[in-house]
């Protein structure tokens, strides 16, 4: 290989695996900065630490793919991790409890689901009512006060099997499925082309409807999840637990390489972006940087993942400027484009 | 002035787009008081001509002359203050404004303090449609009036402007016949105002009505300017078609079968209406017909993309429910569309998942799909449809218009359709895809596959087709049989009614 | 016009469809009541005869923050039991001065006879709450005050006080160059910067062998805390105490301190939540000093009504803020139960 084809074949790599050789360098850049960093407690820190939120990042990222959103994830884990919670210390069974929890998830994900699909409610939207209404439904349910004394509940968050914490059991689960239902279901790939080109998808005979509906009970299954695990592992039902969860899991989905426009994200790449929110979060913790300070860090780290992507998105913008030409030879035929002036 | 003097002139205007000429010394003129009718196949340059005297575009070379004097347009702004002003096919106005807003968009007056002069723009407006004999309350929205309203508040505000050269293309493709005679009038008062009028049609009867000269265009070129009285209907048609065929048409006899697709009184008012028509195993049948005329309305709803209000639809003879673009694909009848680019590609993805789209289950097996086959397939496919790119993870939108056309027509084959709708399967790329794409239909006839082929170049459609239906108006106006595949024979059905 | 009727409409029955299905559930209906957060103007119940009855307006900080809501369940309770004259309706203030000044207003337009006011700022509701006073309303403020120089009554408790009582226990518990952690609530929030200044002057002024390895806001909320003290304990190794500014993060930081096998730890906060009760019982939690919804409550609704009836004069009342221990957690568990947080 001369000069000349590395060159290529780097520009090519680091394009493609940009997110993980930033993830390698971070992770690198960390163990020189502090000593503890590497240690394995702290790496099993930081996954249980980011576990939760990982887990909705996956769901942000199906929809995204598909050109939704969900604002509600926040709100629906509080309720329902609170009615999980509560159905616990009702039957002292926690398959009930996590099933409650599911089931709360999915619910509030079908309601999200049939407005986007039947009422055609734009998604931000939707979801930002459901956002509302569930956190109402969650203070309601608990008169506002935290529950309390919930027993065994919290084992599921706080237990480790080996040296792995559930919830990272939970996150490599989710990260399995997720990724599984992008490379290898029907499904996956008519997420990619929903969101791709929504016209074009429904006239290659996808039923855009049904997918965006699974998309939001998908979602739901892992906001229920997430509700579970989170109040589990707070040792509380804290209806006031999640606010801006959302935004936290669709920052980790943005920097893993998926994009607002629709059509483009993988699990892997979700993984790593939560991964370096967490090294970031993380290490600077490890190293005592004051409070203000951590934010402006962290807004600058989104601002970056965006330019990226707008960036990536210009680039795929320029070469469709090569086949102008196509369009002009039809501008004679069909001239509703300039016509639009 | 001097009379003989033409109010327009165009001297060897020359055009071209990166890959194409669009128009080649184009000799034009237009004199002061008259209508001049530009005919021409879609195509032909009408639409670029008159953007260029709009403004819209620059010409390459040529000159532009007004009253004699040499002038540069160079937006629609400028052809303006040269008293230009062009009336659109497809309006577009905001519907929520009213007549008076409308009027004065974009040039309000206004007084010493920048605030708009709302009595000042009353009252002309109020001025202007006295003027021109116009019974319209000036607080109106538009989107309380018809499309003939509208058009006739861009005529008065051509004239508001000073206008004395106005551009109508195709301005009776929207409206009814007496809204016609309406315009009809008001033209003849332009004119007789001494206002010069370019006229777009391709309705025959209307040119014949109102012309005083016509001039025919034909692949850019200026073919002929003559003054109505010495042309006929036929002599028109002539020139626009007069184009030698030649043989890039791979054209293969192929033993035509049993009747596999029929639709009968399919309705769609008011698109379309009462359309009957049927394929045969193997045929190659082509849909001619103007823009609008309803074709690719048609093969929409019967491949489950839009709804129809009646009628029925039989594949080998029994009558099947198309609720959705599924049920098509399945009773294997595919589409491709018109518009590659919305209901085509899936721009951000690869080929490969573009092929498969539409036919996942082909690899799925013990509930999981299986790549690898995926790319095999999908591979084989590709080559057959001698589709050009790097890779297949490619992404679609960086390949040519003419690959992209091929991927899409992979993503059939991979469904192994017995009916495949292809509408326009040839626009928007080269000659030498082209080529490849008439062969590939070619041999997918001989596979005993049936092909409807809706087109807009007669020449694509006479050299491949085993017949013709000719739609107009939202009708099927005639149906021709090979030997009566003549380009004539074609523009008088599409210009029926 | 339309589509948004439905939008409005499917929310609504999505809505009742959830408090339903949470009103079901045969748990924790207390005596405080399973009313919807944000009142309705006119819920009042039909006063006797002939007698004048007295209306309250209850501004709360937030609805969504639980000692907020604790305190207008214990105002609401309070009214209720003793009060048969007067009537009480909850308003929502969201956690926005804006919100809170319209209710202010509202208020006013209202006619009501009194505003009992939960200040979300100091600075910020002086003007709504002077323009309510000249227009005759009385007003009361409750668990914070406003810099309006006397002249709304006031009941509070006094949040440097809060923490100095821990503090003080705290001279004695922290060991010679001891090592702790510091958890704030958001910032620039009045409680949270007040009860750090009683520990400075209570505590680090007066101990400068101890040293602070770091402080960080982790927003009243337990999973935040939980979060920095797992680092900490990662990037330090040895921490003496936990001194957090309420108790939610208290017990957070505690929960990974006990994940991380450090048993022996001191961790100090305020509120005097039910949760922090049960811990120091267990001797998991070392201290923290009640701030009494009901003692605030009960105080409030007095003054009210003397001020509404004219039988007496405002005036400010800092109610007592107990220290809770080992020694007296039991008796506070009590209290908790009584109000139905605990069951």
């Amino acid at each position: 290989m001369n000069s000349k084809e590395l060159n290529k074949w780097w520009s090519k790599a680091s394009s493609k695996y940009s997110i993980y050789i930033v993830l390698v360098a971070m992770f690198v850049v960390c163990s020189v900065i502090s000593p503890v960093f590497l240690s394995t407690k702290n790496i099993t820190n930081i996954s249980r630490q980011i576990s939760i939120t990982t887990i909705i990042a996956f769901g942000e990222t199906l929809l995204i793919i598909c050109g939704l959103i969900d604002l509600s994830a926040g709100s629906v884990l509080a309720l329902s991790g609170v009615l999980s919670v509560a159905a616990y210390k009702m039957t002292g069974s926690m398959q009930i409890a996590v099933l409650v929890g599911i089931t709360v998830g999915v619910f509030c994900n079908a309601i999200n689901g049939m407005l986007v699909t039947k009422f055609k409610t734009p998604p931000f939207i939707a979801t930002l009512a459901m956002q509302t209404a569930a956190r109402g439904a969650a203070l309601l349910y608990t008169n506002g006060q935290n529950i309390y004394q919930i027993g065994e509940y919290k084992a599921l968050g706080q237990n480790s099997i080996g040296i792995i914490p559930i919830p990272v059991i939970f996150m490599i689960g989710t990260t399995m499925i997720t990724w599984y239902i992008l490379n290898h279901t029907k499904f996956g790939r008519h997420l990619y082309a929903v969101g791709g080109s929504e016209e074009a998808a429904r006239a290659s005979g996808v039923n855009n409807n049904r997918t965006k509906m699974t998309a939001y009970l998908i979602n739901g299954l892992f906001v229920g999840i997430a509700g579970v695990l989170f109040m589990s592992r707070v040792n509380a039902g804290l209806p006031n637990g999640g606010i801006g969860a959302e935004f936290e899991a669709m920052t980790s989905a943005i920097i893993g390489g998926t994009s607002f426009s629709g059509g483009i994200g993988t699990a892997m790449g979700t993984l790593a972006g939560a991964f370096i929110m967490g090294f970031v979060n993380n290490i600077m913790n490890l190293v005592g940087v004051q409070s203000y300070m951590q934010q402006i860090v962290k807004g600058i780290i989104i601002a970056l993942a965006v330019v990226y992507d707008i960036r990536s998105k210009n680039k795929r913008d320029k070469k469709k400027q090569g086949n102008i030409n196509d369009k002009l030879t039809d501008a004679d035929g069909k001239n509703k484009a300039l016509a639009a002036r | 002035m001097d009379l003989a003097m033409p109010k327009l002139e165009l001297r060897n205007i020359e055009k071209s787009f990166p890959g194409v000429k669009a128009l080649g010394n184009v000799n034009f003129s237009v004199k002061k008081g008259t209508v001049h009718v530009l005919c021409g196949e879609n195509g032909a340059g009408k639409s670029t001509l008159m953007k260029i005297i709009n403004g819209i575009y620059q010409p390459d070379k040529g000159q532009i002359l007004i009253d004699g004097e040499e002038v540069k347009i160079n937006n629609p702004i400028e052809a303006r203050k040269n008293g230009i002003s062009m009336i659109f096919q497809e309006l577009n106005y905001i519907p929520e404004i009213t007549i008076e807003q409308s009027m004065f968009l974009g040039n309000e007056p206004t007084n010493k303090f920048g605030k708009i002069d709302w009595k000042k723009i009353r009252s002309e407006t109020l001025r202007l449609l006295q003027q021109e004999n116009l019974n319209y309350n000036p607080t109106t929205q538009l989107k309380d009036l018809t499309i003939s309203d509208i058009q006739m508040l861009e005529i008065l505000k051509a004239v508001s402007y000073g206008s004395d050269i106005i551009i109508m293309d195709e301005p009776t493709s929207a409206i009814t016949r007496n809204e016609v005679e309406i315009l009809f009038g008001k033209i003849a008062e332009l004119k007789a105002k001494g206002v010069s009028i370019i006229y777009i049609s391709h309705k025959m009867e209307e040119i014949f009505r109102i012309a005083d000269e016509i001039t025919v265009l034909r692949d850019g070129v200026m073919i002929d300017t003559k003054p109505t009285h010495e042309l006929t209907i036929d002599k028109v048609i002539a020139l626009m078609v007069g184009r030698e065929m030649s043989n890039i048409y791979p054209k293969e006899e192929v033993a035509i079968g049993e009747t596999i697709l029929e639709i009968k009184n399919l309705t769609n008012r008011p698109t379309f209406s009462d359309v009957n028509f049927h394929i045969r195993k193997g045929e190659i049948v082509g849909f001619a017909g103007l823009m609008g005329a309803g074709r690719s309305e048609v093969a929409r709803a019967i491949f489950g993309l839009d709804e129809f209000s009646s009628g029925q639809i039989f594949i080998k003879g029994k009558e099947v429910k198309i609720n959705k673009v599924t049920d098509s694909i399945n009773h294997g009848m595919v589409m491709l569309s018109e518009d590659r680019k919305r209901y085509g590609i899936i721009g951000v993805r690869g080929v490969r998942e573009n092929v498969a789209l539409s036919k996942l289950e082909k690899f799925i097996y013990k509930g999981r799909l299986h790549t690898k086959d995926e790319n095999a397939i999908v591979a084989e496919i590709c080559k057959r449809m001698n589709v050009k790119t790097p890779s297949l993870e490619t992404s679609i939108d960086s390949l040519s218009g003419g690959n992209q056309q091929k991927v899409m027509l992979a993503r059939w084959m991979l469904c192994d359709p017995e009916i495949l709708i292809l509408d326009e399967p040839t626009r928007g790329i080269d000659v030498g895809a082209k080529y490849e794409i008439y062969k590939l239909i070619t041999e997918l006839a001989e596979e005993e596959r049936s092909i409807i082929m809706i087109s807009s170049e007669l020449p694509e459609l006479i050299g491949m087709c085993d017949r013709i239906y000719v739609m107009a108006g939202g009708k099927i106006t005639g149906e021709l049989e090979t030997h009566e595949f003549t380009q004539e024979n074609i523009m008088k059905l599409a210009t029926k009614g | 016009m339309k589509s948004i009727k439905k939008l409005m409409a499917v929310m609504m029955s999505a809505m009742l469809a959830l408090s339903l299905s949470v009103g079901c559930a045969p748990t924790n209906q207390t005596s405080a009541g399973g009313e919807a957060p944000k009142a309705a103007a006119e819920d009042s119940k039909p006063a006797e005869e002939g007698q004048k009855t007295y209306r309250i307006a209850y501004i709360a900080r937030a609805q969504s923050d639980s000692f907020a809501a604790w305190l207008a369940n214990a105002v609401k309770d309070e009214v209720a039991a003793k009060y048969k004259d007067v009537t009480v309706d909850i308003f929502d203030g969201e956690s926005k001065n804006e919100v809170i000044a319209s209710h202010i207003e509202n208020a006013v337009t209202n006619k009501y006879d009194c505003i009992l006011l939960q200040p979300y700022d100091s600075e910020a509701q002086v003007a709504p709450a002077m323009e309510a006073m000249d227009a005759g309303v009385q007003v009361v403020t409750v668990n914070n005050r406003i810099n309006d120089n006397d002249r709304a009554g006031a009941i509070d408790a006094d949040p440097v006080e809060q923490a100095a009582k821990n503090a003080e226990l705290a001279l004695s518990q922290i060991p010679q160059n001891g090592k702790v952690v510091v958890l704030m609530g958001p910032a620039g929030n009045m409680h949270s910067d007040k009860r750090r200044i009683g520990w400075q002057q209570g505590f680090f002024d007066k101990r400068p062998d101890v040293k602070i390895l770091d402080e960080q806001i982790a927003n009243w909320n337990k999973d935040e805390a939980m979060r920095f003290m797992e680092d900490w304990i990662q990037t330090y190794g040895e921490i003496d105490a936990i001194i957090s500014m309420n108790d939610n993060m208290a017990v957070g930081a505690l929960e990974a301190a006990k994940a991380a096998g450090m048993t022996n730890i001191l961790s100090y906060g305020v509120d005097g939540t039910a949760e922090a009760c049960l811990a120091i019982e267990a001797g998991e939690m070392t201290s923290t000093t009640l701030q009494s919804a009901y003692a605030l409550a009960e105080e409030a609704v007095k003054l009210a009504y003397e001020m509404m009836t004219g039988k007496g004069e405002r005036r400010t009342v800092l109610v007592d803020c107990p220290l809770i221990t080992k020694e007296n957690a039991k008796e506070y568990i009590e209290l908790h139960k009584k109000a139905g947080n605990l069951k």
